[in-house]
């Protein structure tokens, strides 16, 4: 777009204005945490255990120390804090002071002048370890005398909980058709490009400031307060734009080795960047996840009851490996009714490294599962896969498989008419038919869902603050970081519809502890939901605030016909206006900032279906989606094409339409690699894929063009309708492709990723 | 190379600074860096061989009309290596020289009997590539010797070509298994000769020599090519690795050959 008439193109929602970031980022003149390189910079690194369980004897820093350009080197009785880091569980030793739990475990932290020097120092450094038995998957992990990882955690469950509704185990005798089967999905890593990194320095007062590539600036200081012993009212985080986070910086990675790092260097800023290798190793991980299901229905397709079992193995510590498992069990009878549910879920400890926070967390391994049934059903049943589906979507007013009444926008019904509805679909047999020799085509289908918001019993709340600059402009403190989605774009969008501006009088920062207020972090597709709602708010305030000292200022009495106009407020029928330059040298500070708070809503009427759950139930707001993949196979090689992809999603209202097809396209960018190649493997608690040679993610040339297609839903609590989508449509692909294989060669795969090799073996059974 | 003799040669350096990444910074050698050699990346023809350059780039080679005229199956291949970034660093020297059974343009030379040009200070030398490589990562270079050039026979006798490569995606990725071959008919359409290699299913890059033999002075009929095939897989050596396994390396081997077989676009002169 030509810049002059960008410039004077006033912001609104509902437009497809460019991304605020994108000439910034195109350029490289966005700064990430990673682009930082403070004067006199120190690097920090940490030599990590490389043995899967054990005892640390002794640490002997003698030999790295004596290396010049060595500054110091801490080990754990250096850390004057609890020395334990975790989201919910503190359970995650800065520094091993006693049991390794996984290879990748820190046991001492080098800080030196080069990055030369610190990986010759880590070399150096000699600790000795008695090895102890380990497990390495989840059945041998609950088995009887096996391994006890944490001693408050009796047969290394970290959770076991139950959604029981109605009294599935006796219904199964009145189906007449059901079906039962065992799945499982792999280990994703998230594959950003910006590794765990950040920079970190103490204030002359003492204070810890950090610049940290981050989801969660706000949570951080609470997460490192409590490790290192620092008051979190002298930790300053700032959080600028993320080279990709998708749930994997949601939760301290290099922040508490680094604020550690920097209490020890006087001053001399310290940084910390992963290599991929230690991304991989030490990073937190998506859960592989084994499931089992049993599923019945009544002859014309009525979804009669569910029993299923999901087993998530969450490495060596918590993270937030709970609520992942409590999320896919909340989801895990997909956006379906069934009256009768049996849903049990357990996360077990193992010494693989760390399972965590990763897009559409928990959702996606039982997503595979339950919409590989309902085909498997289907069949069964000798129904049409979408009519099947159609008929037990979820409604407004129904209950939702743990329970929750839907009282939110519920718009799977519409995603799967427009599915219905699309040339994709029906002109499926068309395209089957002219299927080139040597190959076989299928088109599958998936429902999918995804709950926003952090649920039940935690505060999800975010707070907006608007300030109208001196020279002129308003300025948007973000306090939830944008990790690539555009979640700040969509602030700026926002403010400047509020506002009537176009983007030159719209600044947005990135958040800063020290600038922004408390609010929670970039995940759980609330970002945009919570802190937009908060806006809102704020911009409301700032509008009248300026209404009423332009009217101040040129002697109107009302507000009638006073509007805001970019960079001024204007009176129309007197032709006269005020600048904002004007207003702001008027306003004192206090006066030109507003701030605002929202809290999402929680349900009111919790249904007792759930047990063993600690927070994060229920959700009340959720998105939703259809999603058909035509996939084409090669029958000697066992090569799949996906050629098309269309996704139908109901995100509610749409603040920008061309960021919301791309977290669509996104997600089933990420998703298509989950379904087809990703999958991190582990020998022994070690990674065999160490790097990106041997962990693959999708390339531009493996993907479709993904159609996405929104739902013109409207959602009553969100921001102009919206619901957040940054994570439903990573759901899709894995069981859609899956799906497609079976309608194209009658051969169903039950372990994910959907590899040729395995689709050959299966094909030649 | 006299002066300095821990010093390591550079091609593209796609392979080796990789490799050099987690050496540590004592251990690091100094790098001599052929792409200051101009010469080395030539193209072009002499005594009915296509010559090409050491250190002539992917990018260039898969651009070159003498290459895609006389070799297409080698532009094909190198056309499939990394992504573009890298087809213009690496070079076909330096794929020789990693000796990788998954070097993705090994495969065209075996099956073109390609000769490799050694210089040194004692002279020049050639050996065929089937000879030069001997094992993964391994090669006949001697301390003092530069390769200079790849020397491609020009034997327009063959009608059908191919060339195939399967990996676990279609960029940036390592062959599970390649298959490069080669065939020429007598008049009456019975197979004069055939040679096929395949990349990844052995410790260097293999031809077979039986399932060769197998369609020699046959008509191309499921017959011949079941017993191909078979010898093909019999032959192949293939290893489990996280990629993939053992099994399915050979299947996809076989399978690539028989592909080949069943359809092999016979071309009256090949361009």
């Amino acid at each position: 777009m030509n810049k002059d008439t960008h410039s004077h193109t006033r912001l609104e929602i509902g437009k497809s204005h460019p991304r605020g970031d994108a000439a910034d980022k195109a350029a490289g003149r966005e700064k990430y945490a990673a682009d930082h390189y403070p004067e006199n910079v120190l690097w920090a690194g940490a030599v990590r255990a490389g043995i899967a369980h054990g005892r640390l004897l002794a640490v002997d820093v003698s030999q790295a120390i004596a290396l010049p350009g060595v500054i110091t080197i801490l080990t754990a009785k250096d850390v004057k804090g609890s020395n334990r880091q975790g989201i919910i569980h503190k359970d995650m030793p800065v520094l091993v002071d006693d049991r390794i739990l996984y290879c990748g475990d820190p046991v001492a932290l080098v800080v030196a002048e080069t990055k030369d020097i610190l990986s010759r120092a880590i070399a150096l450094v000699r600790f000795s370890t008695e090895t102890l038995p380990a497990v390495f998957d989840p059945e041998s992990a609950m088995a009887e005398n096996a391994p006890l990882l944490h001693e408050a955690m009796p047969g290394n469950f970290l959770m076991q909980a139950e959604i029981r509704k109605g009294d599935a185990e006796s219904e199964f005798s009145a189906c007449d058709a059901v079906v039962e089967d065992e799945f499982s999905t792999p280990v994703q890593a998230h594959g950003f490009l910006e590794t765990e990194n950040g920079v970190a320095w103490q204030e002359l007062d003492g204070k810890i400031v950090m610049i940290v590539s981050t989801q969660a600036p706000f949570r951080d200081r609470l997460e490192i307060g409590h490790a290192v012993g620092l008051p979190f009212g002298n930790i300053r985080m700032i959080s600028p734009a993320l080279g990709g986070g998708f749930g994997g910086k949601d939760g301290a990675t290099v922040q508490c080795l680094l604020a550690l790092a920097a209490l020890h260097t006087e001053g001399r800023p310290v940084k910390m960047q992963w290599e991929r290798e230690e991304n991989m190793l030490a990073g937190y991980k998506r859960h592989a996840c084994r499931m089992r299901y049993k599923l019945g229905a009544k002859k014309d397709g009525t979804l009669h009851a569910i029993h299923c079992n999901l087993v998530y193995d969450t490495g060596a510590y918590a993270h937030l490996g709970g609520e992942v498992m409590e999320l896919g069990m909340e989801h895990a009878a997909g956006p379906y009714r069934v009256p009768h549910t049996l849903i049990e879920g357990k996360c077990v400890f193992t010494n693989n490294p760390v399972g965590g926070a990763m897009r559409a967390f928990g959702v996606c391994q039982a997503t595979f599962a339950f919409e590989s049934m309902m085909d498997m059903l289907a069949d069964r049943l000798g129904m049409d896969r979408l009519a099947i589906r159609q008929k037990n979507a979820l409604v407004e007013g129904d209950e939702n498989c743990a329970g929750v009444r839907m009282i939110t926008s519920t718009g799977i019904a519409g995603c799967l008419d427009i599915l219905g509805d699309h040339p994709l679909w029906r002109s499926a047999n068309n395209w089957k038919q002219e299927c080139p020799p040597g190959r076989k085509r299928g088109i599958g289908l998936a429902s999918v869902f995804n709950a926003a918001g952090y649920g039940g019993k935690v505060r999800d709340s975010a707070i907006a603050k608007v300030e109208l600059s001196l020279d002129g402009r308003i300025i948007v403190h973000s306090a939830v970081t944008d990790m690539g989605q555009g979640n700040s774009c969509a602030f700026s969008q926002i403010a400047g519809h509020m506002l009537g501006q176009s983007p030159e009088f719209i600044e947005l920062r990135q958040p800063d502890t020290a600038t922004a207020y408390p609010s929670g972090s970039s995940s759980a597709g609330r970002t945009t939901y919570t802190f937009g709602n908060a806006l809102i708010k704020a911009c409301e305030d700032m509008k009248a605030r300026l209404i009423n000292r332009a009217g101040l200022l040129l002697f109107i009495d009302n507000d009638r016909d006073l509007a805001l106009e970019p960079g001024k407020v204007t009176h129309g029928p007197s032709k006269r206006d005020v600048s904002f330059t004007q207003l702001a040298s008027f306003m004192p500070h206090e006066d030109r900032v507003c701030i605002s708070q929202f809290v999402a809503p929680v349900c009111e009427d919790i249904p007792d279906t759930a047990k063993g759950f600690f927070i994060a139930f229920p959700h009340i707001i959720f998105a939703y989606g259809a999603h058909l993949a035509r996939i084409e196979l090669d029958t000697a090689t066992g090569v799949i094409t996906v050629c098309d992809y269309l996704a139908a999603t109901d995100g509610g209202g749409i603040i920008n339409p061309s960021m919301f097809d791309q977290q669509i396209q996104g997600g089933v960018a990420q998703g298509l690699g989950y379904a087809m190649m990703e999958d991190f493997q582990i020998r022994e608690g070690k990674p065999l894929t160490k790097d990106f040679t041997g962990y693959l993610i999708p390339g531009s040339l493996d993907l479709p063009d993904t159609i996405s297609i929104p739902f013109l839903g409207h959602e009553s609590t969100g921001p102009f309708g919206l619901k957040g989508v940054g994570e439903v449509a990573m759901n899709g692909p894995l069981p859609a492709v899956a799906n497609a294989v079976h309608d194209a060669c009658g051969v169903r795969i039950f372990h994910g990723p959907i590899t040729a090799e395995k689709v050959l073996a299966a094909m030649n059974l | 190379m006299g002066e300095c003799p821990d010093a390591r040669l550079m091609a593209g350096g796609t392979d080796l600074l990789v490799r050099l990444r987690h050496a540590g910074a004592d251990t690091k050698p100094p790098l001599i860096l052929l792409s200051k050699i101009p010469e080395l990346a030539d193209i072009i023809m002499a005594n009915g061989d296509l010559c090409i350059g050491s250190g002539a780039s992917f990018s260039a080679i898969m651009a070159h009309t003498l290459v895609q005229d006389h070799a297409p199956m080698l532009a094909k291949a190198v056309g499939t290596i990394g992504g573009p970034a890298i087809r213009n660093m690496g070079t076909l020297g330096g794929n020789i020289i990693t000796a990788s059974p998954a070097g993705d343009s090994l495969s065209p030379l075996y099956v073109a009997d390609a000769q490799v040009v050694l210089v040194s200070p004692g002279g020049t030398r050639k050996i065929k590539i089937s000879e030069f490589i001997n094992g993964p990562g391994k090669s006949d270079i001697r301390k003092d010797e530069i390769l200079t050039q790849i020397r491609i026979p020009l034997d327009d006798g063959f009608q059908s070509h191919c060339f195939e490569k399967v990996g676990l995606r279609r960029s940036l990725a390592i062959a599970v298994a390649s298959f490069c071959g080669r065939l020429r008919f007598d008049e009456d359409g019975t197979v004069a000769e055939a040679r096929f290699a395949w990349g990844s299913v052995a410790p260097t890059v293999a031809r077979s020599i039986n399932a060769e033999n197998a369609l020699t002075g046959n008509r191309l009929d499921t017959k011949s090519i079941k017993k191909s095939v078979a010898e093909a897989t019999a032959s192949l050596s293939p290893i489990n690795d996280i990629r993939a396994s053992a099994h399915y390396r050979r299947t996809v081997a076989g399978a690539l050959l028989k592909r080949f077989l069943e359809n092999p676009q016979r071309e009256k002169k090949h361009v």
